[in-house]
């Protein structure tokens, strides 16, 4: 422990990243395990299109380079989706490719998840590490799991989507940026994975901000202290955000095709998008928002309703001792205050997405994906306050002591991992008890879900409603989401999406506030309020699906 | 006897996950089973007359009282306006909760079927004569072009197209009167509208053209004490608050008798218009409708004739 009582970690060792890479499988074989039941959202939908793309392009690189490089190819594979940065499309991409040749996948849609799933295994690694460096392996172990165990973030772990891949690279960037800051020699990994982050999401544009404002406090902190007399500890140069500047954009530039014409105005359109970001619809106590300015409690509130009880109040205890601890030592003992300021770097990471989304301007679409950021810093506060509750535990004979971390561990885990075994694989409709559960956040007007990816719940009901297959509005399921289903073998081939509700033989609702008005076209255009069928969860509506009368 | 600190946090340690184990289980154990359901709307459907309505409470239950009982719920209890159509109110209630329209009063009758809830409440005698919603296609209707009233003809063959967000109500309708074949939303049918709380309307597409009305006469309409009027338009039309202004005129027997102005952000509301002095028993009601800028001004009303003129 150091003198002040911040943090009393250890230094990784190859021990420590063989725990962290059985973590990493074991939660990815999990994934693989249960991703099945989970239709592809649709962002996936779009992220699939794009990849086939970027997987072309890929093809085209290993058969012909120089073709590859010329503008052409470069625009028609990189133009599709040029809104967000290309790392992981390239690897949806990648994915598919090696399962197209080896058949390495049990599906397709598995194929182009899997290194969104990678990501989320390597994210919890990371979260070990990080937990282990400051408070010590019981810590990281403790945080990498209640991590895995929150629900929402389970869900997305799944999908091929940037959500987890850029909470991985964030909290990655964070842990080199926090050990360069003893170790300065690995400050070139911190450029590196800032690269990498500036490649998977616009998220990342955060990571100097937070970096400088935290090495700043250290600056200060570290000057107070070698004034008292305290040796030197910290360079007081930034190398990580030196590296972070230099290497970061240069990566993010050369990894990125799409901007290797036209660079600026590209450039400028792809961050235009981000800043000018279109208003979509959330329902929110009742209210559907779809213009700003949006409600400063929502992050705070979701979070709230999302994240189950135990672990967030063991997050905000470790938060709270963490800081206090900090706090006492600046202001009692600056000699000794710690000049890494972990606790600072922490809070303030995870309180930075959180106020991000707070901003009545920004748009509040996607549920609580976009502050996913701070979950990893939450986890670890919760990591730290669990090897302190575990000093609460009265002491035993030898073999009780190895045996009450264990113990204690599961009593604190288990409602995490029953709300997040509940919550599959419906996960964006659910709620903690916080909320009063599934049906007591639908009454009180919470979002239900959004994306359409439930249809894939629906299959069982359409194998045996239509055996010949049939026409189907699909309602939010984008078509490469629902031909997924088919390419999947969930569905088959005699089933067609279309765009008509008057020429389906079955019209899907996806129940949130803002589609009731697609309930009202189909009661108009078939003439009945009566669905034949309503996919519930936990006695809460997901789909409604409506039989067009004028059909068979 | 008194706590240590360090008794009470390990107290707290142990609690809190087992308070949240078993609200967990607690909420699960409550979630009603299809078959409470089920078992409520048997008794509904055995109990049911004529003028009953039924409703359900939380409102996201509805889809499941509709799955179970819709064949029940026509178009015109789902977007209804009010509930002067009716006698009695069945409540399918989980939760404890009520829905709005409920009377602050004790119900009826009150029957429980495992976590679900019937309730039913006597509502005052029916007040309606005439439903203009339910009575458009013995309407006429016209639309004046250059001061000159031209029929818009009845048509039976439309297959609406697409579906789906921001697309309102989905064209063309198949049962309508067709005042423009050029611009397909001139058109006049029931249809079920989104309003500006994203609740069903059942209500008269009547869109306006521009200055001059597209007009919907009733003849021979029995009138009483008082013809309530509901108007307002789609919610994506009206949500931005930047579309002009839609006016209706309500004529008995050529006389306006009511103008109904629809601005952004009203949403649906009513106008009463007294029908007690003017000393008939029947008239001719034309319903016209302007608006200076019509582009997507998709306005939609209800009306009903009343004996009382109730409050």
């Amino acid at each position: 422990m150091n003198a002040t009582g911040e943090r009393w970690g250890l230094t990784p060792t190859w021990r420590d990243h063989a725990l962290g890479l059985g973590l990493c499988v074991l939660y990815i074989a999990l994934l693989i395990g249960t991703a099945d039941s989970i239709g592809l959202g649709r962002d996936e939908g779009i992220y699939v299109d794009a990849a086939q793309r970027y997987g072309g392009w890929i093809e085209l690189l290993i058969r012909s380079p120089s073709q590859a490089l010329e503008r052409a190819a470069i625009d028609g594979a990189f133009t599709a989706n040029h809104e967000h940065p290309p790392l992981m499309k390239l690897l949806f991409g990648l994915g598919h490719l090696v399962h197209r040749e080896l058949q390495i996948f049990a599906s397709d849609s598995q194929s182009f998840r899997f290194a969104g799933m990678l990501s989320a295994g390597a994210l919890l690694w990371i979260i070990y590490l990080f937990g282990t460096r400051l408070y010590g392996r019981t810590a990281g172990v403790f945080a990498a799991l209640s991590f895995a165990l929150l629900p929402r973030p389970f869900y997305h772990a799944h999908l091929n989507a940037f959500d987890m891949p850029i909470t991985c690279a964030s909290t990655l960037v964070l842990y080199n940026y926090y050990v360069s800051l003893e170790r300065p020699r690995r400050a070139w990994l911190v450029g590196l994975t800032f690269g990498l982050a500036l490649l998977t999401k616009h998220n990342s544009w955060f990571l100097p901000i937070m970096m400088t404002a935290h090495f700043g406090l250290c600056a200060v902190v570290e000057l107070r202290a070698r004034k008292l007399g305290q040796q030197r500890r910290l360079s007081l140069v930034p190398y990580a955000l030196v590296a972070a500047v230099c290497i970061g954009p240069c990566l993010f530039y050369a990894g990125w095709p799409w901007l290797w014409h036209e660079s600026w105005p590209r450039l400028r359109s792809y961050v235009a998008f981000h800043l000018h970001h279109e208003y979509y619809n959330m329902e929110y106590f009742g209210v559907n928002y779809f213009w700003p300015p949006f409600p400063i409690s929502f992050p705070w509130v979701m979070t709230l309703f999302t994240v189950p009880l135990t672990t967030l109040l063991l997050g905000i205890a470790g938060a709270g001792r963490s800081v206090a601890a900090a706090l006492r030592a600046l202001i009692r003992q600056p000699i000794a205050a710690d000049a890494t300021q972990p606790s600072a770097l922490l809070l303030g990471a995870l309180l930075t997405p959180l106020i991000v989304i707070s901003l009545p301007s920004t748009p509040i679409f996607g549920g609580t994906k976009h502050w996913f950021t701070a979950y990893p810093l939450l986890a670890l506060f919760a990591g730290r306050a669990f090897v302190e509750a575990l000093a609460l535990l009265p002491r035993k004979a030898a073999v009780w002591s190895k045996l009450q971390p264990v113990g204690l561990a599961g009593v604190l885990l288990l409602p995490a991992a029953v709300e997040t075994a509940h919550s599959h694989p419906f996960a964006l409709s659910h709620y903690t008890v916080l909320a009063g559960g599934v049906p007591g956040a639908a009454e009180k007007g919470m979002n239900r879900q959004f994306w359409g990816f439930t249809t894939r719940s629906l299959v069982p009901y359409l194998l045996e409603t239509l055996p010949n297959g049939g026409t189907l509005y699909i309602c939010d399921t984008l078509y490469t989401s629902f031909q997924m289903l088919i390419r999947d073998g969930h569905l088959p081939a005699t089933f067609r999406a279309t765009p008509d509700i008057a020429r389906a033989d079955y019209a899907l609702v996806h129940h949130e506030k803002h589609f009731a008005e697609v309930d009202h076209q189909i009661w108009t255009t078939y003439r009945s309020v009566q669905p034949a069928h309503v996919l519930l969860y936990d006695g809460v509506p997901i789909i409604s699906v409506y039989k067009n009368p004028s059909r068979r | 006897m008194r706590f240590s600190v360090r008794t009470i946090l390990l107290l707290a340690l142990l609690v809190v996950p087992l308070a949240e184990l078993s609200a967990h289980a607690l909420i699960r154990a409550q979630v009603p089973a299809l078959s409470d359901y089920r078992a409520a709307v048997d008794f509904i459907r055995k109990e049911m007359q004529g003028r009953d309505l039924i409703s359900s409470a939380p409102g996201f239950i509805d889809p499941i009282v509709r799955w179970q009982l819709g064949d029940k719920i026509p178009l015109a209890m789902a977007g209804r306006h009010d509930t002067a159509a009716f006698e009695r109110l069945w409540v399918v209630s989980i939760r404890g909760a009520l829905p709005g329209e409920a009377p602050d009063a004790e119900p009826e009758l009150r029957r429980v079927f495992g976590q679900v809830e019937v309730l039913r409440y006597a509502l005052p005698k029916q007040q309606v004569l005439f439903d203009f919603v339910g009575s458009w296609p013995g309407a006429e209707a016209s639309i004046v072009r250059d001061g000159v009233a031209k029929p818009c003809p009845l048509r039976s063959n439309g297959t609406p197209r697409g579906g789906g967000l921001g697309k309102g109500v989905l064209m063309p309708v198949t049962k309508r009167f067709e005042c423009d074949p050029r611009s397909p939303w001139l058109f006049i049918s029931d249809v079920v509208l989104e309003d500006l709380q994203n609740e069903p309307r059942h209500c008269i597409w009547q869109h306006p053209q521009g200055d001059e009305p597209v007009q919907l006469t009733f003849r021979d309409v029995p009138l009483g004490a008082a013809l309530v009027f509901y108007g307002g338009i789609y919610y994506e039309h009206e949500r931005m608050r930047q579309g002009g202004a839609v006016d209706a005129t309500i004529a008995i027997d050529g006389q306006v008798q009511g103008q109904f102005k629809h601005e952004d952000g009203d949403g649906f509301r009513s106008l009463r218009i007294d029908t007690s002095k003017l000393g008939k028993e029947r008239a001719t009601v034309t319903v016209s409708v302007r608006a200076h800028e019509p582009r997507a001004r998709s306005f939609c009303w209800a009306a009903t004739t009343r004996r009382e003129a109730a409050p």
